[in-house]
């Protein structure tokens, strides 16, 4: 039996990736259940990742930062969970995300000692703050964006802990929804726990953890491989997330070698007082997507690829703030801003052509209110832009790109569950950049209120339409729209606004940037890209 | 295969013809004697290979109307990429140009109310200009359509009369998620002209051959007529493999087994679906020409379908699949395979990579001869094809098990996944490579009991014979189930002569994203909304303080057909001989028989291997093998 680890490796994957299908069968929102806006890992003692099955790729690096933060901290406060214990966190200073995404940590004990953990982070539609949705573009502060719940044993001899999710529940504006997304979470774990101790039961310890380390070094190598193809030397770029007026400059430097990649954020942004700053994590993982997304391979996400991956974030700085400052945009928005650097550094450096840049926004939308019957509602959405063109083709059309591939709520069913009337949804023609390979174009959604309700929007490249590669032009930016009694409004890319039934929100996301030159466009029909 | 009364015979096996499908079934129909009178119940993959060849390919395109502002729900989808990490990524080529996507101003609401009302103009206008436009078929699917049709139909009525194919989404897939619904009426209109085609020249043919009636194997395993699959094709699609789980669920019927898994195990891929309680485990949603990754379905990478497909989930592990080593040096099997041509190495057809049937080889598992001694399997080929990646049985074993993990993955997946227990199921296995894995792939999920039925290699065309006729309706937010029953009823009447019915409810927790089925024994909503909520809780572990929604009400209406019985005449040769198996690291002897010469009640204790024609059922150490009165082979594990 000289190649064992190899099915221990594979049963160990199936686990993380079957929690994450019993995480959103069981699910309340339709933020997970339909936008699968969550993902899971299995994780050795030592914190390092052993498995994870992420949906979104802003969860890709996070779980590391955030695994290990967490662990860090229940070790300073002599507090890990015990057996058939909990943890909840959803510190963003310590999950490694922002406050809406909650994180449930379990141990699994085996024969009496720690043998590992299993973990899942899902997004909550809400988790309370000031506007519905949490994502509040007023914040000055974290405290502005939710409850911020710090390390707490949620659940106690296998049940939820009624008296701190009171705390929680008591916080959000639908505690029942919040109480059914974390049910699932916990039953998520409670299935990780039984296939990892009953894979201990019938490989034993040594062969499991052998087979974890031997994953682990396999994942490594393969990086290595693929790094050794690589232009190794310093490469840099810069692009800048929009605040009112202001562009806050990102920039990164890049130094690509045979053992890894170390991305420098020397030269970026302070942070600010507004909820752009991207927590430490955020950044990691999305200079973790950049890097991976470049390499072009595929392999398991273990910790063997974190290893090849280094960031050096200025302390106090966008890409990562000092507590208190406000993080929910850094996690949506900022981390877009990040990858786009991150890959654009990174094409000199690859043997293939990196892509134009696409839409660059997740353009977060969140609507709330107070229904008649007195029940509190919210409703959030991130709506698809253009993908950028690349030396292969057309980008794609009204597509999520990047660092998130959450669904969309399909209209049908907003319109049922929320007091809104949907006017369009469609691809915003001629909004993808010309060049030799045009980029995709964006999307049109509009909707009416039925009721009052709050209206906020967390959006960027309202002013720089994605750029372009090798002569390709940018993509068009996006833009918001309110109507009301015939009056149009233009909206900035971040804002609040407490509107009256009929008031109708019309947004518009950006095309993707052109690649190439668009004098070198062969001479044939556009198709639409498909 | 024909049945006269109750017995069947193994008659004619032909190459079908992608350019005329009908032709060759009529020319292969044609060859048989004394069929006068008969009736024809047959598979067909016309649905499957057009979706397969992509759009692009086919001749006619195909319109849509839309309610103004949303004609590109269908190119937009649900706004996913296939792959996260793939920056060259594509999506599916919509099936509408953007061209031929119309919209007409209207608006139904969630509720059923008519907020803009469709003028007869607007409708007339529309269907004019798609007739000047040369348009074949037409899908139509305006929002909230489930809850009101008045519009649809209105439209339906003006197109009816001036294109040929028309197909109406509250007609196809009533039932809330626009693009889903969309996509559905888009694949139905699609397939339209084709099938009919197809179906027109098949029933043109049959009378000269005298037989009667006709009939094809829908997706969800029941039988429909040659009108039905005509009018709503997307039915169809998925025929061929919803067979081999109506033989596995009659066979286990008449064992008396009311919960099962089939395990078809075949030369590219294994599938697993289920039968529990007595029914076949279906799923309301199937992304047609799609890929799927490990047995799961990539969303965003086909055409989602709302139709009920027998619930099955795929794997690549087939005798054919290859096992390698990446340049990690990590040992994987498959994707690919090796098909029959150029075939595993010991077939000698000039197959150089080492398939699963060279790993059942090489380790004992496989006699060195097949087919009964017609074909010879050269054993030192395959051994040296191992030996370039390490000791070459340890390799064979250790692909063999890594192909059992990933079908016992695919097994939870219909099982776990949906709340079963797979040590509450027997597992039914059978296809070329099933018998050779049954027991290791129970042991792996902890099942105790594996049936094995009489000629697995051929199993699952019986399963045509051993289907009953089976038709699909059903209603968006069911207000009153005696009611709304009562429709569904009519509805089905009008389409088919039912005998009897049978319902089920999809229901969630109010805010809930997606639904269970719970099977409708009463017609009382709070009974169904505690069934729901019994149903939840054993799925995922809890229950609710919250509404329970019904969301959509489904009906099959079903009709028996005379079944065929297969006759079993036993003799008691005793064993064959012996040769080595490679088990877990260690080699041990094995006793080898023919199925052929297996008397009733005879009990074979692993290891041990029983050949036959097509197939070899492996009994491993601490299993038993007993022969059924009527054929079928029992396994069971000892219990230690």
């Amino acid at each position: 039996m000289t190649e064992e680890w190899e099915l221990v490796s594979k049963a160990t994957e199936f686990i993380a990736e079957e929690m994450g299908v019993a995480l959103q069968r069981s699910a309340l929102s339709p933020n997970i259940r339909e936008r699968m806006d969550h993902s899971c890992a299995v994780v050795a003692p030592s914190g390092a990742i052993v498995a994870q099955a992420e949906h979104i790729p802003v969860h890709l690096g996070s779980f590391k930062v955030g695994v290990e933060q967490l662990l860090a901290a229940l070790r300073s406060t002599s507090s890990e969970p015990g057996r058939r214990e909990m943890i909840l966190v959803n510190d963003p200073y310590i999950t490694g995300t922002h406050l809406n995404d909650l994180m449930v940590l379990a141990p699994v004990h085996w024969r009496g000692s720690l043998v590992g953990f299993v973990t899942n982070k899902a997004h909550h539609v809400d988790v309370g703050g000031s506007v519905p949705g949490s994502l509040n573009p007023r914040a000055g502060d974290l405290f502005g964006e939710g409850v911020v719940v710090p390390p707490t044993t949620i659940v106690r001899a296998s049940r939820l802990d009624a008296g701190a999710f009171r705390l929680l529940g008591s916080n959000v504006r639908d505690p029942e929804v919040a109480r059914g997304d974390l049910e699932a979470q916990i039953a998520a774990n409670r299935m990780g726990v039984a296939r990892v101790r009953d894979l201990f039961d019938r490989f034993g310890k040594a062969l499991v953890e052998r087979s974890w380390e031997e994953s682990r070094s396999r994942v490594s190598a393969t990086v290595a491989r693929a790094l050794g193809r690589m232009r190794h030397g310093r490469f840099s770029a810069a692009d800048a997330v929009e605040l009112g007026p202001r562009m806050l400059p990102i920039r990164v430097s890049l130094r690509v070698s045979g053992a890894g990649v170390l991305a420098d954020f020397q030269g970026t942004s302070e942070q600010v007082a507004a909820p752009l700053n991207a927590v430490l994590g955020v950044t990691y993982s999305a200079t973790a997507f950049a890097v991976r997304a470049a390499l072009a391979m595929t392999f398991p996400t273990n910790a063997g690829f974190y290893d090849r991956v280094q960031v050096r974030a200025p302390p106090g700085s966008l890409v990562n703030p000092d507590r208190p400052a406000p993080v929910s945009g850094g996690n949506v928005e900022t981390s877009q801003r990040i990858a786009d650097v991150v890959l654009e550094a990174l094409a000199p450096s690859v043997p293939h052509p990196i892509p134009a840049a696409s839409s660059g926004t997740m353009m977060n939308i969140m609507v709330g209110g107070r229904r008649a019957s007195g029940r509190r509602w919210a409703y959030y959405e991130t709506i698809g832009g253009g993908s950028g063109g690349r030396s292969s083709g057309n980008g794609v059309s009204g597509v999520h790109t990047n660092m998130t591939n959450t669904l969309n709520t399909p209209v049908e069913v907003a319109e049922k569950e929320y007091p809104l009337l949907f006017t369009s949804y469609a691809l915003r023609p001629g909004s993808g950049g010309v060049g030799r390979f045009r980029g995709g174009d964006g999307l049109v959604r509009g909707f009416r209120l039925l009721e009052p309700a709050t209206v906020s929007v967390i959006s960027d490249r309202f002013y720089r339409g994605p750029p372009g590669r090798d002569g390709g032009a940018s993509g068009r930016p996006g833009r918001v729209r309110l109507r009301f009694r015939n009056r149009e409004k233009q909206m900035p890319s971040k804002f609040t606004v407490d509107l009256e039934p009929g008031a109708e929100i019309i947004v518009e996301t950006p095309g993707g940037g052109g690649f190439g030159a668009p004098t070198r466009r062969p001479r044939r029909p556009s198709s639409p890209a498909g | 295969m024909l049945q006269r009364g109750s017995e069947v015979s193994l008659v004619l096996k032909r190459p079908t013809s992608s350019q005329e499908p009908s032709q060759a079934v009529l020319a292969a129909l044609e060859e048989l004697d004394d069929i006068a009178g008969g009736n024809l119940v047959h598979a067909t993959t016309i649905g499957t290979n057009a979706l397969l060849q992509g759009p692009e390919r086919l001749s006619h395109g195909v319109s849509l109307v839309t309610t103004q502002g949303f004609r590109d729900v269908i190119e937009i989808g649900r706004q996913n990429r296939p792959s996260l990490y793939d920056l060259e990524f594509r999506r599916p080529r919509p099936l509408v140009a953007r061209r031929d996507r119309y919209e007409v101003p209207e608006r139904v609401t969630e509720s059923g109310r008519v907020l803009v009302p469709l003028r007869r103009n607007s409708a007339r206008r529309l269907a004019v200009s798609l007739r000047r436009a040369g348009a074949r078929a037409v899908a139509v699917s305006l929002l909230h359509s489930y809850a009101n049709p008045v519009h649809e139909r209105r439209i339906a009525a003006e197109l009816r009369s001036r294109v040929p194919f028309v197909s109406v989404s509250s007609e196809v897939a009533p039932e809330p998620r626009e693009f889903e619904r969309t996509s559905t009426v888009v694949v139905n209109a699609w397939l339209m002209p084709l099938v009919s085609q197809y179906i027109s020249h098949l029933g043109g043919g049959l009378p000269k051959l005298g037989i009667g009636s006709a009939s094809v194997m829908a997706s969800s395993g029941g039988l429909v007529s040659l009108e039905e699959a005509a009018t709503r094709p997307v039915q169809i699609i998925e025929s061929g493999p919803a067979a081999g789980v109506v033989a596995a669920a009659e066979t286990a019927r008449r064992a008396g087994l009311s919960s099962i898994i089939s395990f078809d195990m075949g030369g590219t891929t294994a599938k697993v679906g289920t039968v529990h309680d007595g029914r076949v485990g279906l799923t309301a949603e199937l992304e047609v020409g799609g890929d799927s990754h490990h047995g799961r379905r990539g969303k965003g990478t086909g055409y989602p379908v709302r139709f009920p497909f027998v619930d099955l989930a795929e794997v690549s592990s087939g005798g054919g699949t290859m096992i390698r080593r990446d340049p990690n040096g990590t040992l994987t099997v498959g994707p690919e395979s090796a098909g029959s041509a150029p075939g595993p190495i010991c077939y000698g057809r000039g197959g150089t990579v080492p398939t699963l049937t060279d790993a059942n080889l090489v380790t004992g598992v496989l006699a060195p001869t097949l087919l009964g001694g017609e074909m010879k399997l050269d054993r030192a080929a395959a051994r040296r094809g191992f030996a370039r990646m390490g000791d070459p049985l340890d390799v064979a074993e250790q692909a063999l098990r890594l192909a059992d993990l990933e079908m016992a993955r695919a097994l939870r997946m219909v099982t776990v996944e949906r709340g079963l227990d797979p040590r509450h199921f027997t597992l039914v296995a059978f296809g070329g490579g099933g018998p050779q894995h049954a027991a290791r792939l129970a042991t792996e999920l902890r099942m105790s009991t594996v049936l094995v039925p009489r000629h697995p290699g051929v199993f699952s065309s019986i399963g045509l014979l051993l289907a009953d006729w089976r038709y699909e309706a059903r209603m968006a937010f069911p207000k009153d189930l005696p009611r709304d029953l009562e429709a569904l009823r009519r509805q089905l009447r009008r389409r088919f002569r039912a005998g009897r019915f049978s319902a089920a409810v999809e229901c969630r927790y109010a805010g809930q994203g997606s639904e269970l089925s719970v099977p409708l024994r009463t017609e009382d909503r709070r009974r169904v909304a505690r069934e729901f909520e019994r149903l939840h809780e054993v799925t995922f572990g809890f229950r609710l303080t919250r509404g329970v929604e019904l969301v959509t009400l489904r009906l099959f209406g079903e009709r028996s057909r005379p079944k065929p019985s297969f006759g079993f005449s036993p003799s008691s040769a005793g064993p064959t001989g012996t040769r080595t198996l490679r088990w877990m690291g260690r080699d041990l002897p094995l006793e080898t028989f023919g199925r052929d010469g297996l008397a009733r009640g005879a009990r074979i204790r692993g290891p041990a291997a029983i050949d036959e024609y097509g197939s070899t059922t492996l009994v491993p150490p601490s299993w038993t093998a007993t022969v059924l009165p009527d054929g079928l082979l029992r396994l069971e594990r000892s219990s230690r």
